[in-house]
């Protein structure tokens, strides 16, 4: 289906290059359009994290008085599960370049079972600080903000596998041609990457 | 032992497990990777390189190692 894709392509186009030329081309700026989506993304997130520790530094004294404890062991099980989905997408990624179908499918629904699981774990710590908080102040804006948005990628990194899964089994990737499988792991890398960075500044400085 | 100290020391005891299980996955991942090329190989290998990382400090984090001033350890 990818290859009469590609050749549908090249005639509307005009083009008169070979479908694999084509391709390869196409794949080029395909990833390097990613990759800059994903700088965007970085420094969207760059941004808060800046304000965030600007803020922190400047401030009378850190963590501000009355702000409740986070929990360390909830967030150190939750960072795994999330490094640990990283581990499992390379995994079904791997098994996809190998041709194996049925293996690659289980690593992604892993995957994505193992990113629920993360945002549930946030939901768990969400619920546990909203009531030692009440009124929100600079670590709590900074703290929601930054994580939610964190979530909200996983949330869609969520979907965006989902869709991938299944664009899998209706045919849409072969085992030759499949830069949006390779896109996509490199979209949940990249969330597992800003996970290092929040957990870091927030749990572990 | 009160109830939320025996769910903290399982988490972290399955944080240091699954922890050090991640670091290899990354660690041999890295490995197998280094001598790919193109662009995205690159960016996976800084990420798996990260993922690594990360590993490592949730597992410090779990022995109680490496924990900042707002947390309850």
């Amino acid at each position: 289906m990818a290859v009469a894709s590609v050749t549908q392509a090249g005639i509307i186009g005009g083009h008169h290059a070979e479908p694999d030329q084509l391709y390869v081309e196409t794949r080029e700026l395909r990833v390097q359009g990613f990759l800059l989506f994903m700088v965007s993304d970085l420094v969207l997130f760059s941004s808060f994290i800046f304000a965030y520790l600007y803020l922190r530094s400047s401030g009378q004294g850190w963590p501000p008085p009355g702000a409740p404890k986070l929990d360390l062991a909830l967030a150190a099980i939750n960072s795994v599960v999330l490094f640990g989905s990283g581990a499992t997408m390379h995994f079904a990624l791997e098994n996809w370049k190998h041709e194996k179908f049925m293996k690659f499918a289980g690593w992604i629904v892993a995957t994505i079972c193992l990113g629920a699981l993360f945002l549930s774990g946030q939901i768990i710590e969400y619920a546990k600080l909203a009531v030692g908080w009440g009124t929100s102040g600079i670590f709590g804006t900074a703290f929601f903000t930054l994580t939610g948005m964190h979530g909200f990628h996983v949330f869609c990194g969520i979907i965006y596998l989902t869709i991938l899964l299944l664009q899998c089994v209706h045919g849409k990737y072969t085992f030759q041609k499949y830069t949006g499988l390779t896109l996509g792991t490199l979209y949940w890398h990249f969330v597992d990457v800003i996970w290092v960075v929040l957990f870091s500044i927030f749990y572990l400085l | 032992m009160p109830m939320n100290e025996v769910v903290a020391h399982a988490e972290r005891a399955l944080a240091v497990f699954f922890g050090i299980i991640v670091f290899f996955v990354a660690a041999i991942a890295l490995k197998n990777d280094w001598k790919a090329r193109g662009v995205e190989n690159q960016v996976f290998k800084m990420m798996l390189a990260l993922l690594a990382l990360g590993a490592i400090l949730a597992i410090l984090a779990a022995f109680n190692l490496l924990a900042g001033k707002g947390v309850e350890v």
